[in-house]
């Protein structure tokens, strides 16, 4: 074993007070250190379909489990750490790893063999039909007489 | 102390203006919005130098700067998340804000060394450790 002494190199030692300094500054959103839930997502309307849009970098999307029962959607999945790095060689540690579940209600029916979901640079788009009898119909009044 | 202004070679676009601190740009569409957020960040020590990683989800290669002066390095990255056309928002957790954020690194870090990749919205900053900084061992002869 080749017991290295890592004590005297600390490029980042001044990070700390630059820092606190950082989180000092306008913080646009509901700062993290806030109980978020995990992955935020956006919800869109677009008539006749819902739109998912979640941030959730550094996962394989093969590995994101999607179900859809009724109008409620759950999302689930795993992110993992980096293979082969020990606890004690981080530094710094502010990403969120771990299994996650979030599940969704939306206002109607969903169309389940319709989702459509992609994953690109980290974002997880779904798109959701609405089941036929959700959305919005034009009714044809018929002229009697 | 090194007085050249320089940027890494890590292949990236530079949507900023060298040497113009985020928020005096004349970029239109930094100059719209001059709020940030502050990305999540892990940063690790291998034999070898130290690995940072931060969570940018939504930006891409031609959207990510990293800059290095004097000792501070920079990172900045514009988040783009297609929103659908003509539709409402029902429910919002995030909204679409830059990315910014600030180190400062010891002479020990290798500079001209540092290289970038950015895969499914994690950047991935390799900081190598310069000959000199590495602890080395001296045999004692009898």
């Amino acid at each position: 074993m080749n017991r290295v002494n890592w004590q005297r190199w600390d490029p980042f030692r001044e990070i700390q007070r630059e820092m606190g300094r950082l989180f000092e500054s306008i913080e646009p959103l509901p700062s993290w250190r806030v109980a978020q839930p995990f992955p935020v997502m956006n919800v869109y309307d677009a008539g006749d379909r819902y739109v998912l849009t979640v941030p959730i970098p550094g996962v394989n999307p093969e590995e994101i489990d999607l179900s859809i029962t009724g109008e409620t959607l759950t999302l689930r999945g795993e992110r993992k750490r980096l293979d082969g790095v020990s606890d004690e060689s981080y530094r710094r540690q502010e990403r969120t790893f771990g299994r996650w579940t979030r599940t969704l209600t939306l206002p109607d029916r969903l169309d389940g063999t319709q989702v459509i979901a992609s994953y690109a640079n980290g974002v997880l788009i779904v798109s959701l039909p609405k089941a036929e009898n959700a959305r919005p119909r034009q009714i044809a009044v018929a002229a009697l007489g | 102390m090194s007085q050249d202004n320089r940027t890494i070679p890590v292949g990236v676009g530079r949507p900023r203006v060298e040497n113009e601190p985020p928020g005096t740009l004349n970029d239109d569409t930094f100059a719209e919005k001059k709020v940030y957020q502050t990305p999540l960040i892990d940063i690790h020590e291998g034999p070898e130098g130290l690995t940072l990683e931060a969570d940018l989800p939504g930006a891409t290669e031609d959207n990510v700067s990293i800059q290095l002066e004097h000792n501070v390095l920079s990172l900045h990255a514009k988040v783009s998340i297609p929103v659908p056309e003509g539709a409402r928002v029902l429910h919002e957790e995030y909204r679409l804000v830059d990315y910014y954020r600030s180190f400062i690194l010891s002479d020990e870090v290798e500079r001209g060394k540092i290289t970038a990749e950015l895969r499914n919205g994690v950047l991935r900053l390799t900081l190598p450790k310069a000959e000199r900084a590495k602890t080395r061992r001296i045999e004692i002869k009898s």
